[in-house]
């Protein structure tokens, strides 16, 4: 006995108390993460055990298999590729207009980021039918409503507003200083060519990996038009055995295709050397690019002012009269309330979790190698299976006063989308200059003082963006909440499905717009911080005040 | 940091962690009045008024957990199949009848026979009074009427196939999921393995628009985007209610013909609920006549289960002739017919 506590005294010696939170907070990050996948394992073994036929290896490898996934790979691809594409030629279009204008445009398409994609989906089906009407009154050849082509047109539209979202936040990862210098000695057209875009490419590529998990991770809008993905089979897989473990096994090639992408855009991000200016434009004078240039940037402008239109009438001509949104949003106060709060929580607990996993992500060891798997894994599996992991794993008798309660909706987003917050601070982590986390740790009188007065200044930016990404991924959640989600409540989204499958197509898009206008008012609050943060010159004074620190 | 600003930051953590651990109390199940938790797969604006006529008739709560077509039915049965252990529901209503013996099969639920099922037929009832179904939906055709004539209206399954109709105008959900899977599991019952599947290769050969759910169906035929296609008669009904041009056709009733099949709602006890008494209650109030009737009126049931004084608005008293299918029989080969038509269809 003696023995034993003097070997805990021992061991107290060596760990300080600051090491034991770490611990246990990244123990807390673990658990919420990859605690459903944990469910599904045991869930696994549990049927491999009882030797249930279920789990077969067509499961995993079949003809039919690897052509859809090849289909939906090259879907993915071309989809996320052209969106980066369209995003850089928009991005740089935001450069020649005011800080007030890009500003609004970005926030603009934040906004539109949580409205379900089968919105778009159907919203785009509606105007190819017209427009097909109408070339056939003039004896035109028809657009094809069925295809491949017509399903990437469709994705690339409803992923446009987050691919230039992404892409002008990869754009302006470029240092601005890098950009002026060049500009003084090449015309504007080359900076852009041989310094910005090489510069900018790491940003670029891990914006084009979130689109391309997004865009293999939808079968909404292909299947609307006719393009069976690999996404749809798992669905079908689960509806057709009920077997999470089943599920599980037939998702696994997917698992690895996206866990190949994110492996392809961690290398990319470790390239970043950069110091960001993410809410300002790389140019002190806007740019002259060449006429070619020009050219592109108005094409890419005119697709997205055809995206909006569509988009805007879509919603607008559906919603009715104002008397008719004033009583959808009367009718939905409960969800939007609801919606609200779980928002809340999930950033509350997504975001310092998250810091301290993107600092482990940092270090070049196994063990940072283990923690990108475990961020890794959670995004490429299918959200339903996130719930029913989080059933597995949640509602044993040990942890059963916790299964029921509002935690599990709000764990199974932070579950999903906690990952996305790690990324985009592991960024953000690499941006600043190591030396001067090494200088707060030097210099700092305690942990509240490094956070509060050094290390939160300078992350700002990537926290800022983090929650807002979290917050509209969350808004527009369903998969996983409808399998957690306590008896008596309901989220927005939740609501939003149950009349769209009623076709009450004005109270549809009253709810759509209602979670637009809260994104846009998250996005707003972050930007606003920003700025605030700015004008009281907190940002830019962090890093003077690390010698203020030592004094 | 000086002193001001360190108090300002504690009472802001402060303030943090209890609107959390608030949020957390207020969003707890309140145990205090009578709750039951109904896990359901109706759609919410037909059955939330009978939850708030139950409420108002008994004073119990009621919880309710809905599921969405858009997650491909995979959602409550799955939940309720992974709570097996420790459930949560009390009772389960269900749209259709398939996921109800599958849960049934699994042991997720108790028998209970109800007093109020005392009239409805016994093709409606499990023999072990582990569910009892009313008021069904039949599988229809919806038809775009500014786009096909009466007398090009399709009346059987197998009008499909007719090269009058060109495979892109015509729609039907996939085969996988919904309704649609237990009709084509139906049709795998009546018409055997080899006729059923070589039917639907045909369909998918064709190049039919396979769509996400019975709803997409009915808005792709109501925008005039489809000529016509094969959706539930409560999205049909729905569709002419709000006033689009279209009719509905019910397939196969000459004399010979399969006739269509008819899917009745129902409802289930759950095995190891925590609140049974207030679950009979609800089941006894759910399978009331009363309460079958308030369905009819508000558009959900088009085909009563037995005699009631009202009828469907939408296709009235007209005598359907229904599939010649036993429910029970469905369910062994569904997850065989649906492995099929995965392989079929999604390709």
């Amino acid at each position: 006995m003696a023995g034993m506590l003097s070997f805990f005294q021992k061991c107290r010696s060596c760990i300080s108390q600051r090491t034991i939170v770490y611990v246990v907070c990244l123990l807390a990050f673990f658990i919420i993460v990859f605690g459903p996948l944990l469910g599904l394992f045991l869930d696994l073994i549990k049927t491999l055990l009882s030797g249930s036929g279920k789990i077969t290896l067509s499961l995993l490898f079949s003809e039919r298999k690897i052509v859809l996934l090849g289909e939906s790979v090259g879907l993915a691809l071309a989809v996320s590729i052209a969106g980066i594409g369209v995003g850089i030629a928009i991005a740089t279009l935001l450069w020649q207009t005011g800080k007030k204008i890009t500003y609004s445009i970005l926030l603009l398409l934040l906004a539109l980021a949580p409205i379900p994609p089968y919105i778009y989906a159907l919203t785009w089906s509606t105007t190819l039918y017209a427009l097909n009407q109408f070339l056939a009154s003039i004896g035109a050849a028809l657009v094809p409503s069925t295809g491949w082509v017509i399903s990437f047109w469709v994705q690339l539209m409803a992923l446009l507003p987050l691919a230039i979202f992404l892409s002008y936040i990869g754009l302006a990862s470029v240092d601005k200083t890098l950009v002026e210098a060049a500009r003084t000695i090449r015309s504007d057209g080359r900076v852009l060519r041989e310094i910005i875009l090489p510069l900018a490419a790491p940003s670029l590529l891990v914006a084009c990996g979130f689109l391309f998990l997004i865009s293999i991770t939808d079968y909404s809008v292909p299947s609307l038009f006719g393009s069976d993905t690999y996404a749809l089979d798992i669905f079908a897989q689960f509806s057709a055995s009920n077997s999470p473990s089943a599920t599980f096994i037939s998702a696994i090639p997917l698992l690895i295709v996206t866990i190949a992408v994110l492996i392809l855009c961690r290398s990319g991000i470790r390239k970043l050397a950069q110091t960001p200016n993410w809410m300002v434009g790389s140019w002190d004078t806007p740019p002259e690019f060449p006429t070619s240039f020009q050219s592109i940037q108005k094409g890419a402008f005119a697709l997205l002012a055809v995206q909006m239109m569509v988009i805007f009438f879509g919603l607008v001509f559906s919603v009715g009269s104002w008397n008719k949104f004033v009583s959808t949003v009367l009718f939905s106060v409960n969800q939007l309330q609801y919606s609200c709060l779980v928002v809340i929580a999930v950033v509350l607990i997504t975001i310092p979790f998250s810091l301290l996993v993107a600092h482990e992500l940092m270090n070049q060891n196994a063990r940072s190698s283990l923690w990108w798997l475990i961020i890794l894994i959670p995004i490429a599996i299918p959200s339903p299976l996130i719930g029913i992991g989080i059933i597995s794993f949640w509602n044993i008798p040990t942890l059963s006063f916790l299964y029921g309660t509002s935690l599990m909706p709000i764990f199974a987003s932070v579950s999903r989308f906690a990952p996305y917050a790690v990324i985009i601070l592991f960024v953000q982590y690499r941006f600043i200059d190591p030396v001067l986390f090494d200088a707060v740790k030097v210099f700092s009188r305690d942990i509240i003082d490094e956070w509060f007065e050094v290390k939160i200044p300078l992350l700002a930016p990537g926290l800022l963006i983090a929650s807002g990404v979290v917050a509209a991924l969350t808004l527009g959640e369903l998969g996983a909440t409808i399998v957690v989600v306590p008896p008596g409540h309901e989220t927005l989204t939740i609501k939003i499905y149950n009349y769209l499958h009623y076709g009450a197509s004005a109270e549809v898009t009253g709810l759509c717009l209602i979670m637009a206008i809260v994104t846009f008012i998250i996005g707003l609050c972050a930007v606003s911080s920003i700025l605030w943060w700015r004008r009281r010159g907190i940002l830019n004074q962090a890093v003077p005040r690390i010698g203020d620190l030592n004094e | 940091m000086n002193h001001k600003k360190r108090t300002l930051l504690i009472s802001g953590i402060i303030l943090l962690v209890g609107i959390l651990l608030l949020s957390a109390l207020f969003f707890y199940p309140h145990e205090q009045q009578r709750t039951v938790v109904v896990y359901t797969s109706v759609d919410q604006v037909f059955s939330e008024p009978i939850f708030r006529s139950f409420e108002n008739q008994t004073g119990i709560k009621v919880l309710p957990v809905y599921d969405v077509e858009a997650d491909k039915t995979t959602g409550l049965v799955n939940r309720l199949l992974a709570e097996k252990t420790n459930p949560q529901a009390d009772v389960f209503w269900s749209a259709e009848f398939v996921q109800t013996l599958l849960l049934k099969n699994e042991s997720v639920l108790a028998p209970y026979s109800s007093p109020s099922a005392y009239d409805i037929p016994a093709k409606y009832r499990d023999p072990d009074n582990y569910w009892a179904g009313f008021g069904g939906r039949a599988r229809v055709f919806i038809v775009n009427t500014d786009r096909l004539s009466p007398d090009n209206y399709p009346h059987s399954i197998y009008d499909m196939l007719d090269s009058r109709y060109p495979g892109k105008s015509i729609g039907i959900a996939y085969p996988i999921f919904g309704t649609m899977a237990t009709q084509s599991a139906a049709l795998y019952s009546v018409l055997g393995q080899d006729k059923a599947r070589l039917l639907l290769t045909d369909l998918n050969k064709r190049g039919i628009r396979t769509v996400d759910g019975n709803s997409v169906v009915r808005d792709l035929v109501s925008s005039g985007q489809l000529d016509f296609g094969l959706t539930d008669s409560d999205d049909a009904c729905n569709a002419i209610q709000m006033g689009s041009h279209v009719t509905i056709i019910l397939p196969d009733q000459k004399e010979g013909e399969m006739g269509t099949l008819i899917i009745p709602s129902t409802i289930a006890l759950i095995a190891g609920a925590h609140h049974i008494e207030e679950g009979k209650a609800f089941i006894d109030f759910v399978l009331d006549p009363n309460t079958e009737t308030s369905l009819v009126t508000a558009g959900w049931i088009q085909l009563p289960s037995r005699n009631i004084s009202v009828h469907s608005p939408c296709i009235g008293n007209t005598e359907i002739h229904g599939m010649a299918v036993n429910y029970t029989d469905i369910y062994p080969g569904l997850e065989r017919t649906k492995q099929d038509l995965t392989e079929i269809f999604v390709r």
